[in-house]
């Protein structure tokens, strides 16, 4: 085991975001957790940056589409051919 | 071509489709913010896509797919705003700005995970209202990452644009978003009212 086996804080800060999106490959994964296990204030930060995320994520709305849209494109694709169709 | 298997790429052509409307429409909508251009976006994708489905490979991810169409949709209706792309400032938004803000204003020490207690407190059209009042490049991929947990990867499909301006345009989207929902949370009073709060004995 090396040194660069351990993060120091500034590069967990760097990888926080990546870690909190499953971006990072599997070896880096594993360091970020070693580092969150010893590290109390990043462990916090990690806390708290995602449940921001889970808090966003679950509160966004999505505009609604009007029910006649999906009738109309149904309709309309109905009397098209498709690619191979033609 | 035997008539069948046209009928069954057709029908099957649909059924996907079918599956990812809505979700399509939102994002026509954060892509448009007027109900008639997404209309006509989706309808103009919609169409598109049954033309070129050939083009589709089976077993990939058709909603991405078919949210790229969506995207050529709009940039080549002339929807597009034309204008120079907004100019923000983010050094006064660093990283993790709102665990600073929370640290700052004493949220911490309540007991309560500050992040969760302020997400509570803030209504979801504060939180779409923030996400929609973003510039465009943070807007679109934010959207796509919050709204439709598409991965980066996915997300550049999408855009048609370098997995490396994904990341940087969502952490930097992220940065504004929380910038303006710490200010939502001032402003409401929010912040006040977790403060407030005594921490447990």
């Amino acid at each position: 085991m090396t040194d660069q086996t351990y993060l120091t804080c500034e590069e967990m800060f760097r990888h926080l975001e990546d870690y909190l999106d499953h971006e990072l490959r599997a070896e880096e994964v594993e360091r970020v957790e070693a580092h969150l296990a010893i590290c109390e204030i990043c462990a916090k930060e990690y806390a708290f940056e995602g449940n921001l995320l889970d808090g966003i994520r679950k509160k966004l709305t999505r505009a609604k589409m009007p029910p006649d849209l999906a009738r109309r494109i149904a309709a309309t694709l109905d009397a098209t051919p498709a690619s191979d169709d033609d | 071509m035997p008539p069948a298997q046209q009928t069954l790429s057709k029908d099957r052509f649909g059924s996907l489709l079918t599956g990812v409307l809505d979700q399509a429409y939102g994002y026509a909508m954060s892509l448009t913010r007027n109900r008639a251009d997404a209309e006509d976006v989706l309808q103009e994708a919609s169409l598109r896509a049954l033309r070129f489905y050939d083009t589709f490979k089976p077993g990939s991810n058709f909603k991405a797919w078919f949210f790229r169409i969506v995207t050529n949709c709009y940039y080549e209706s002339g929807r597009t705003k034309k204008r120079r792309p907004e100019t923000v400032e983010f050094d006064d938004v660093p990283r993790l700005y709102m665990f600073a803000q929370s640290a700052g204003a004493g949220l911490f020490d309540s007991g309560d995970d500050p992040a969760t207690a302020l997400m509570a407190q803030l209504e979801s059209e504060q939180i779409t209202d923030a996400l929609e009042a973003l510039p465009e490049e943070y807007r679109v991929v934010s959207m796509l990452y919050f709204m439709e947990d598409f991965s980066y990867d996915q997300i550049a499909q999408v855009l048609e644009c370098p997995v490396g301006t994904v990341r940087s345009r969502l952490h930097r989207g992220r940065r504004l978003l929380q910038k303006a929902l710490w200010q939502t949370a001032v402003e409401f009073g929010i912040v006040e009212k977790l403060k407030g709060q005594e921490a447990p004995a």
